[in-house]
């Protein structure tokens, strides 16, 4: 078909609706960049994108910017709190340091200090590395919870080099002695063991298990409710279940 | 065409995608702050389910942030591709809980970020947004409800035939000249 016989489907095909033959013909000019049919498509896109303007105007929860600038990896204030911890231990270890010379108090604070450091830098690199897997390439992203009948809902991200990391919502905190534990289950064998985290007092959780992933051998990720030593094995039924899709798809 | 390419106008949030593109995260906030509001509004009216919105809301936005490097910042109008990704990922979402055919290549096709490119005259989204919503409100009940239906719905002509208990013939008339109307209307006022 020709470009003036395709001119009156670029609405209906920006729509969704263009029916055959026109749709597989518009399809074609533009896999050939007819700059024709590209440009009428594209001002039709336009077009129809803008129609999302007229949906009825509903506010987003504040705690949703949080979390999208969190599921891309942006730290802002909320996720900010390592960098903060790190600096104020590093400047407390400096203070430390500088009296420890003239009191004995002060170098054990040094120590503990020392310590404190180690572990905010411990941590915070596991955040980065946390973060780095949602933009590596190879990361296989899937969502849970969705069409269920209860929450929780969100992402799992897994990357075979990497680990796995776990971004939830609607998950309330582990009653007090318990806690939540992530599973990796495989397509064959028992679970595997991936640590354990807590939700926070906004009902999401953000839980990073570093390590290798055989990811076409892995069936799921799944979370458990444990008591808080932890269990060799799930102990209950999976609150979460992020099924992986299979090789190839 | 005149109005058509208003559209795609300038568009400011071009220089937030660049910066998006350089994994600039405050572009993301930013772009967040700008469009956010939008984007919510246009999936709680596909899925009509807050939860399901957060949610889908979020994966707009990290598409956004994980295929800004394919869009062209310098030619392009972010705001009317990010309701496409919105509208795409919002549609999908709602055939799987329909249990619906999930043939969405066009609509996969039409979210790429190539397909967004920016005209040659000096409107801003917002004005451009509120063409739109002009040009729908001035069509007749028919006409805007096939409209609706495909758009925030995701029916094809046939599906909504057998919604609206509609000859199909009709239902492809009250489309053609729906879509026509607003593309007159829209060039009009754009003349203006």
């Amino acid at each position: 078909m020709s470009c003036d016989e395709l001119r009156e489907h670029y609405e209906l095909y920006a729509l969704g609706v263009a029916e055959e033959p026109e749709r597989g013909e518009i399809q074609a000019h533009l896999e050939r960049h007819c700059a024709l049919c590209q440009s009428g498509v594209q001002q039709a896109l336009q077009l129809v994108a803008l129609m999302g303007a007229a949906a009825p105007a509903a506010a987003p929860p504040a705690r949703l910017r949080r979390r999208v600038l969190a599921s891309a990896g942006v730290v802002e204030h909320h996720y900010g709190w390592p960098l903060v911890w790190a600096a104020a231990a590093l400047l407390c270890f400096s203070a430390a340091v500088y009296f420890s010379g003239r009191e004995r108090q002060f170098a054990e604070e040094s120590l503990l200090l020392r310590r404190q450091l180690g572990d905010r830098t411990t941590e915070l690199r596991r955040f980065q590395d946390a973060l780095a897997i949602l933009t590596a390439p190879g990361t296989t992203e899937v969502s849970f919870g969705k069409g269920q009948p209860a929450p929780p809902t969100g992402r799992v991200f897994v990357n075979p080099g990497r680990g796995v990391i776990m971004i939830a919502s609607h998950l309330p905190p582990a009653p007090a002695g318990w806690t939540y534990q992530m599973w990796i289950i495989p397509k064959r064998g028992l679970p595997r063991p991936a640590g354990l985290f807590q939700a926070r007092s906004d009902d999401t959780a953000m839980h990073f298990a570093p390590g290798p992933v055989d990811v076409a051998a892995t069936a799921a990720v799944a979370v458990t409710v444990e008591t808080s030593a932890g269990a060799s094995q799930p102990t209950s039924q999976p609150l979460i279940v992020a099924a992986l899709p299979a090789p190839g798809r | 065409m005149l109005l058509i390419s208003a559209i795609g106008a300038a568009d400011e949030s071009g220089d937030f995608l660049r910066r998006v593109q350089r994994r600039d995260g405050r572009a993301l906030a930013q772009l967040y702050d700008r469009y956010g509001r939008i984007v919510y509004a246009l999936i709680l009216r596909i899925v009509r389910n807050r939860a399901a919105a957060e949610d889908l809301v979020q994966e707009t936005f990290l598409r956004v942030w994980n295929h800004a490097r394919s869009f062209d910042a310098h030619k392009g109008a972010a705001g009317p591709w990010l309701l496409a990704v919105a509208r795409n990922r919002s549609i999908d979402y709602l055939r799987s809980q329909e249990g619906r055919d999930r043939d969405l290549a066009v609509f996969d096709e039409n979210a790429r970020p190539q397909r967004y490119p920016a005209g040659e005259t000096g409107m801003q989204f917002p004005e451009r947004a509120a063409l739109v919503k002009q040009a729908l409100a001035r069509l007749s009940e028919n006409q805007r409800q096939v409209i609706e239906l495909a758009y925030f719905e995701g029916l094809s002509q046939t599906e909504m035939a057998a919604r609206l208990r509609q000859p199909l013939g009709t239902v492809k008339t009250w489309v053609r000249a729906a879509l026509a109307q607003l593309r007159q209307t829209m060039e009009a006022g754009a003349a203006e």
